[in-house]
């Protein structure tokens, strides 16, 4: 008993000095290269397995496609760029251990994380370090408050809810909507409750709330019945794509056909979930600041580049991390090539940037400001909404 | 090969002192700052797993029933003690009084929780057992998800109460040696003696006077306790806690630490909440495979304590490596 | 009124799934003894080997269907043998914590081989949706249940009349005195596992037509909702199972449209911890002793 307990011992301890052994030769590593400076290490978080790998995995080859092309036409300020990414599986206890594994890394500018709740754990553990955070998808209202250098890519939440009943009250689609969230999501749930408030503002009445949770992301055929009873012309939708293509699966042919789904960028990839039948996603309209079918040039080249390279399109997150990589290279160039975190987030308010999610300025808070359109499907095709005729043109 | 009071005393001393030892170790290398960021961030969530699993240990090794709903306790000692953290946050109370009081509040509420949880529950035994302990767990996660203090589905912002590894610390170290000590104490005492025997053979246990409901009942509180409190260390280490993350999934979690270190065994559950915990991000490379691993040794290790010639296999193979015991059975 | 008879249905459709699920859960339980936490996941299997039919082998659908029920009974049997088997002296708890290890495995094993993204179930059949006086109603609800109740008769019968049935009966009632009486228990016990898994094969096969889309973990939930049935109709009774899961798709159904979709889930949980403590044999079972 004795022995066994001692030997147990002595493994444990071994194996935590040898872990912390073996990475003070790598703190000795990084230590260095701040002064041989011969690239920018840019590192991020996010789940590349798991449940949400998807999501991870999009972040990771935009970043890796924006800092390919930045070093083939000559680097930042003649730095090259390299990217890490490292797994969190979408556990924000497991995205803090990343960060600091990126940290010991000699991370110069950090991308931070993909989901909400492991972008404000890495925020705010990054807090005391003087490190600039880029971040890509993180899109919770709070999740980079409280870090004044934490800047994002993304629509925050609430600001997405407010335009969406705005831009049902601009283009008068309806006085009357429904709704349809999951209330365990903090995307959707964050959407929701901003919507609301500015419908009550807009004067527009939010006649039937249903919800859903993960657990019962299944079965939606009550959620069905009560918004169909409710004859509202427009549902809105503030739910990912996966659970959309699920909704709208088992609503196909129980609506009016003159009811639209309007939903946000959580929606994007739609059509690829309801690839058996396209039709499904009928009359859904989706607010976004990236469009994959854009007419846009700029929008073009780069998801010409991403199908050659990673042999899919683009979504959303893909988008915006290529972004956040081209705005990381224009503010370490505004800054005069330094990295320090205080000196980069102190340009970022100066800066304007025509990526391909739009253009976009950034505010003190760190949140971005920029234009949305939206997009109406039909038959597996999505065109600018009320722009028809220009996107036929175009 | 029967040990005595007196030398299973002495191992219970020996693995107090080697998690003592272990945690000034770590202590040490944080505090001269020759641990790495990676491992300085893996600190608490280690002590966090330590204190679940010892604290499951004592259902599920001790007391001889499965729980699944261990991650609702930690849940619900989370919340409501982070919750009393952020209301002390404002206050000009030093960390050392703010911490152990939030934990206290949060460890209570779980208790209560377990009392609440366990009172109706507790005739069952066995898969009705785990099944309604499954069921709780997700009662409880739906209700803090759709409450409103708790933030709801959008999670509670703790970012007022973060702090990082080495201000948590030393409240991690009291919370895992208070555990560890609790456990091994009750295990030798008359209270263990009982609830063993309540394991082994509940009929035999009720016919000599043994009131069955009122110890697993302890059980259940005590070891809600412990996870309310390793809760509350958790919330401060992260700055969005989401009740969703609690679900029965993290509770197997749990689970796979308890069998892996050993039913019953205190520096086995220790020893295997480290590697669990370290393990993964040390092979980050292949994390694809950690749950498939996670389910294989589940099974594996249950084929080979309850396989007769397995059994006799391992048997052979550790009196191999502890020449000392045979000269024990010897004597 | 309308709203009403709308939910009635939905519930029925929802409970028939509930009510196939909780078949095999019951026909496990009752005979085995085990919880077999794993078998939402043989559903989930069941789901995906009829995708890989359909989709990359071109299969037709009535091949599919044999493939699957195939493959899910061969599962069933495998696990069996592998995981349980050796386990059939040991105590309750480690079998309980080898069935949580299978399931993970088929998880986790499904996440590798087909990603985390949702893949759509192919259209076995083409049913209309019938309208009466302004309430739908979907034409595989109707086939989901004749099958059910076809089964459930069926299953009914086999335990009842036949000699495997009996020899199955004697198992559950006491496996030292059934082995006396020449009966090969272990054989008896995989036999359980094929048909146990063979009514998975059926349940991913409705569960698939109607809700479309599978994921790896496509099979947790809905498993232990079933299991919820068929605790509910009295684990073990083969009738109560089929009560149970439709009770219980009616009252998540239910409680969605009269309560409150925020707290269904919360609810229908309630009902398993109200039943258990209550009134632990169900609606439809029978008393347990427990023998020193």
């Amino acid at each position: 008993m004795k022995k066994r307990a001692f030997a147990m011992l002595m493994a444990v301890v071994m194996a935590f000095s040898l872990m912390a052994c073996g990475n003070e030769a790598d703190n000795g590593g990084s230590g260095g290269t701040d002064d041989a400076a011969e690239t920018i290490k840019l590192g991020g978080v996010g789940p590349l397995t798991g449940g949400y790998a998807n999501y991870g995995l999009s972040v990771q080859h935009g970043a890796e496609l924006a800092a390919k092309e930045i070093n083939a036409a000559g680097g930042v300020n003649g730095k090259q760029l390299e990217v890490s990414f490292q797994d969190s599986q979408g556990d924000p206890e497991s995205a803090v251990a990343s960060y600091g594994k990126l940290m010991d890394w000699g991370m110069n500018v950090c991308l931070g994380g993909v989901l909400s709740g492991e972008t404000a754990s890495v925020v705010t553990a990054a807090k005391a370090d003087d490190m600039f955070i880029m971040e890509t998808t993180g899109s919770a209202d709070k999740c980079i408050d409280g870090n004044g250098k934490a800047f994002r890519i993304c629509f925050y939440d609430s600001y997405q809810g407010t335009a969406a009943a705005d831009y049902l009250k601009d283009n008068a689609l309806a006085d009357e909507v429904g709704v349809l969230y999951q209330s365990d999501n903090d995307y959707s749930a964050g959407l929701y409750s901003a919507f609301v408030a500015e419908c009550e503002k807009a004067g527009v009445t939010v006649k039937e709330a249903q919800t859903f949770t993960a657990a019962t992301a299944t079965d939606f055929s009550t959620q069905v019945n009560a918004l169909v009873n409710s004859g509202v012309k427009v549902v809105f939708i503030p739910i990912y794509a996966e659970e959309a293509s699920t909704f709208l699966t088992q609503a196909k042919g129980k609506f009016a056909e003159d009811v639209y789904f309007f939903g946000g960028d959580g929606l994007d990839g739609i059509l690829g979930k309801v690839s058996q039948d396209v039709s499904i996603a009928d009359n859904v309209l989706m607010m976004t600041p990236f469009a994959a079918d854009s007419a846009d040039p700029k929008v073009q080249a780069f998801v010409k580049a991403y199908e050659e390279s990673y042999g899919a399109t683009p979504d959303q997150f893909a988008a915006d991390a290529y972004d956040a990589v081209y705005t990381v290279k224009a503010a370490v160039e505004t800054a005069g090539g330094s990295t320090s975190g205080a000196d980069l987030a102190a340009v970022m308010t100066s800066l304007t940037l025509e990526g391909v999610t739009g253009t976009m300025t950034w505010n003190a808070d760190g949140n971005t400001n920029k234009a949305a359109s939206a997009i109406l499907y039909k038959n597996g095709v999505g065109t600018l909404f009320g722009q028809e005729s220009a996107g036929a043109a175009a | 090969m029967q040990l005595t009071q007196k030398k299973r005393r002495r191992g219970d001393l020996l693995t107090a002192a080697a998690v003592a030892v272990l945690l000034a170790v770590m202590a040490a290398l944080l505090y001269s700052g020759s641990l790495t960021r990676q491992v300085t961030n893996m600190l608490i969530p280690t002590a966090v797993y330590i204190v679940m699993a010892v604290s499951l240990n004592l259902v599920v090794g001790l007391l001889g029933e499965l729980s699944l709903g261990h991650a609702g306790f930690m849940s619900v000692g989370l919340f409501s003690g982070c919750l009393v953290a952020i209301a002390l946050a404002d206050t000009a109370l030093p960390l050392a009084v703010r911490l152990p009081a939030s934990m206290l509040a949060g460890g209570l509420t779980a208790a209560v929780f377990g009392l609440l949880v366990g009172l109706p529950t507790l005739r069952l035994r066995g898969d009705y057992l785990a099944i309604v302990t499954l069921a709780c767990g997700e009662i409880i996660k739906n209700i803090i998800t759709n409450l409103h203090i708790t933030g709801g589905a959008l999670g509670l912002n703790t970012a007022a109460i973060y702090a990082g590894a080495k201000e948590l610390l030393p409240y991690g170290a009291v919370l895992v040696l208070l555990t560890v000590a609790v456990m091994l104490n009750l295990k030798r005492s008359k209270y263990g003696r009982a609830i063993m025997a309540i394991r082994d053979n509940r009929i035999a246990a009720e016919s000599v006077g043994l009131n069955i409901t009122r110890y697993k009942l302890a059980v259940f509180v005590i070891a809600a306790f412990f996870a309310g409190c390793a809760g509350v260390l958790y919330g401060h280490s992260l700055a969005n806690i989401k009740a969703a993350a609690f679900d029965y999934n993290m509770s197997i979690e749990i689970l796979v630490i308890v069998v892996l270190g050993g039913m019953g065994s205190v520096p086995g559950s220790v020893v295997s909440a480290i590697v669990l915990t370290v393990l993964p991000e040390a092979l980050r490379e292949v994390a694809d495979y950690r749950m498939l691993v996670y389910a294989v040794v589940l099974i594996l290790v249950m084929q080979a304590t309850n396989n007769p010639a397995m059994k006799r296999f391992f048997g052979s193979v550790r009196e191999r490596l502890t020449p000392v015991r045979k000269e024990r059975a010897a004597l | 009124m309308t709203n009403l008879i709308q939910t009635l249905i939905s519930g029925l459709s929802l409970g028939s799934i509930y009510a196939l699920i909780a078949l095999g859960y019951t026909m496990v339980y009752g005979i085995a003894k085990m919880l077999n936490f794993a078998h939402g996941d043989v559903i989930m299997v069941g789901a995906y080997s009829g995708i890989v039919a359909v989709a990359q082998l071109g299969l037709s659908p009535w091949v599919t269907v044999i493939v699957s029920i195939a493959v899910c009974a061969v599962l069933g049997v495998v696990i069996e043998f592998c995981a349980y088997k050796p386990l059939r002296q040991a105590a309750p708890l480690s079998v309980l914590i080898t069935a949580i290890g299978v399931s993970y495995l088929l998880q986790n094993a499904a996440l590798l081989l087909f990603g985390s993204q949702q893949m759509a179930y192919p259209k076995l059949l083409k049913l209309p949706i019938f309208t009466v006086g302004g309430v739908q109603i979907d034409g595989i609800t109707l086939l989901t249940l004749a099958v059910t109740a076809a089964l459930m008769a069926a299953l009914t019968l086999f335990i009842d009349r036949t000699k495997l049935g009996k020899a199955m009966r004697a198992v559950s009632e006491d496996k030292d005195a059934a082995t006396l009486m020449g009966i090969n228990v272990d054989r008896t016990i995989t036999l359980t596992f094929a048909i146990g898994s063979a009514l998975a094969a059926f349940a991913s096969m409705f569960y698939g037509m109607t809700y479309v889309y599978i994921k790896p973990t496509t099979g947790a939930m809905p498993g232990i909702k079933a299991f919820t049935a068929a605790v509910f109709g009295g684990i073990g009774s083969i009738p109560g199972a089929m009560l149970g899961g439709i009770l219980l798709g009616l009252i998540e159904q239910m409680s969605k449209t009269y309560i409150s979709t925020l707290w269904a889930d919360a609810i229908v949980f309630a009902v398993l911890v109200v039943m258990l403590v209550v009134k632990p044999t169900g609606l439809l079972g029978k008393p347990m002793q427990e023998k020193v």
